[in-house]
């Protein structure tokens, strides 16, 4: 119905969503043009991600995108991810984004480069 | 044959298709579209006319001059007021800034300003600034119907209260607020009386009235050309206000210390003024008037009748505002719950999930069906805030769409909302 199979599935069966009991850093993001409110909490080994959930409401591709993102983030270094290309982060999405909804699927790297600025 | 008010042919737009298929436009609360009638004019002013105005005294120059002034007065004629009381500015929101920074300016600490909660940004901020100095903004609250609540707008107009600034009709719920009796209260409290008016003089009669002292609008959202607004002001109000922005035009006379401003309304048009805006706006009116605001008024009412009823039969389907077109216009916020197993998934893990379809979703998806609505908080925020929600999808009419776009509308809504 709405976007393909994948990202409804995705929508549906998210596999980094819930709170984080103890976390390293915990980053609020609060999306200001449409309400969204999504939180990401991160344990970590030095520079390293060692594990990484979300909470919070969003439309799908925002929650979509969080959850893809929280979950290749896994073993991977902080710096690594921050120096990913936003058109690419777009473009691998798994469908086509519409100029209009850039910025929903942007919001997991947004959140993540800000949240991080001082690590 | 389709029912449309003003014809659909005579907007070149509708001739686009996407993906081989008509378009469905649902977003005239935002900007309408263009009929060939005021493009035409545009193209005419450019290609017959164009001159700067009020300035040169040669024959062109005196041509765009005397299409930019009887713009103006077919735009007062439209309204119901004097033509030396037509203001032309960028938008609604330039002609609410504008009174902001002079009548706003005037008000001192422990003043206060009457806005309600269904206001758009427009008539929210720049009263907002002027709380930096001490000034109180009070908000009128609205019932779970839409309706403003008017006892509670009682207990509000105090004696310290300087200015009430209302929407005529809500930008999102449609709610068309009684602004006649609204105005009366204002003006026996001896506030000066403001009118949001963007969406509410291009779609339906208007006449201007003793208690309104100043009243907002734009172009765009009624068939003109964006860039061009209006502010009407009561003459002796306008010649009491200083100006907003100062240089070219507004001035009788300049010297190296000291200036002589010119009368109302060219006191607030510094600068060269958006003449084939003027023209395009003009135009815009005549087209309004040919079909007459009666029947837009009419149409739209019809329209709306039909997709309110047609959304009730939507189980999980919920509109916002007034369910009687008599005290609405023809914008529909809407909403639709996420019946998919998304809430089972979740609340096994006591996860808090929306189960609303956010509105950007739902926009996605009537995209995909070349049907074009709104989504997000609408540029009301406050608004959102009384709904409980984040957002809401909208629909909203004017006089091209027919009910061909209200079956559309529907039934690309009823095929999310029976996604199980």
């Amino acid at each position: 119905m709405m976007y393909n199979d994948e990202v409804m599935d995705r929508y549906q069966n998210p596999v980094k969503n819930g709170k984080m009991e103890r976390y390293d850093i915990k980053i609020d993001e609060a999306s200001t043009t449409c309400g969204d409110k999504i939180v990401l909490y991160l344990k970590i080994d030095g520079g390293r991600i060692t594990d990484m959930s979300w909470q919070g409401e969003g439309c799908i591709l925002s929650i979509v995108s969080t959850d893809l993102f929280c979950e290749s983030a896994v073993n991977k270094e902080i710096s690594a991810i921050k120096e990913q290309d936003e058109l690419a982060f777009v473009e691998n999405f798994p469908i086509k984004i519409s100029p209009g909804r850039i910025n929903c699927v942007m919001l997991p790297l947004k959140a993540f480069k800000r949240g991080t600025k001082e690590k | 044959m389709t029912n449309t008010c003003g014809k659909k042919e005579d907007f070149p737009i509708f001739k686009k298709k996407v993906n081989g298929k008509d378009i469905v436009y649902l977003d005239s609360t935002a900007t309408t579209q263009k009929p060939k009638q005021v493009l035409d004019a545009i193209i005419s002013y450019y290609e017959g006319a164009n001159a700067n105005v009020h300035r040169s005294v040669y024959k062109l120059a005196d041509e765009a001059t005397e299409l930019y002034e009887n713009s103006r007065t077919n735009v007062s004629d439209f309204i119901g007021s004097k033509s030396n009381e037509v203001v032309f500015t960028r938008n609604t929101t330039e002609s609410l800034n504008l009174l902001s920074f002079t009548i706003g300016e005037s008000l001192k600490k422990g003043d206060h300003i009457l806005i309600t909660s269904m206001e758009h940004h427009s008539n929210i901020l720049p009263w907002m600034r002027l709380e930096e100095k001490g000034v109180k903004l009070d908000y009128v609250g609205f019932d779970e119907k839409g309706h403003l609540d008017i006892g509670d707008l009682k207990s509000k107009l105090k004696k310290e209260t300087k200015i009430v600034s209302i929407t005529h009709q809500s930008n999102v719920l449609g709610t068309i607020n009684p602004i006649e009796e609204i105005g009366k209260m204002a003006k026996e409290n001896d506030s000066i009386f403001i009118i949001d008016a963007a969406q509410s003089v291009p779609h339906m009669p208007f006449r201007m009235r003793e208690q309104y002292d100043f009243v907002a609008f734009s172009g765009h959202k009624m068939l003109g050309p964006m860039g061009i607004g209006v502010l009407y002001g009561k003459y002796h109000l306008l010649e009491e206000m200083s100006p907003f922005n100062r240089g070219g035009e507004m001035i009788r006379n300049v010297d190296f210390h000291s200036v002589i401003f010119e009368d109302p309304p060219i006191k607030f048009e510094a600068g060269t003024p958006n003449v084939e805006g003027a023209v395009g706006l003009s135009a815009a009116i005549d087209y309004l008037k040919t079909i007459g605001m009666e029947n837009v008024r009419s149409h739209e009412k019809n329209l709306t009748s039909v997709t309110l009823r047609s959304l009730e039969d939507l189980k999980n389907v919920t509109y916002y505002g007034p369910t009687d077109v008599e005290e609405r216009g023809g914008v529909i916020a809407f909403n639709v719950r996420d019946v998919s197993n998304l809430k089972k998934n979740l609340e096994g893990r006591n996860v808090i999930v929306d189960h609303l379809y956010h509105s950007h979703d739902i926009a996605t998806f009537l995209d995909d069906k070349n049907v074009y609505v709104r989504s997000g908080h609408h540029c009301a925020e406050p608004l959102m805030r009384t709904l409980g929600v984040s957002g809401t999808a909208r629909a909203s009419f004017y006089v091209y769409n027919g009910i061909d776009d209200v079956q559309a509308f529907v039934n690309s809504l009823s095929e999310l909302n029976d996604v199980q």
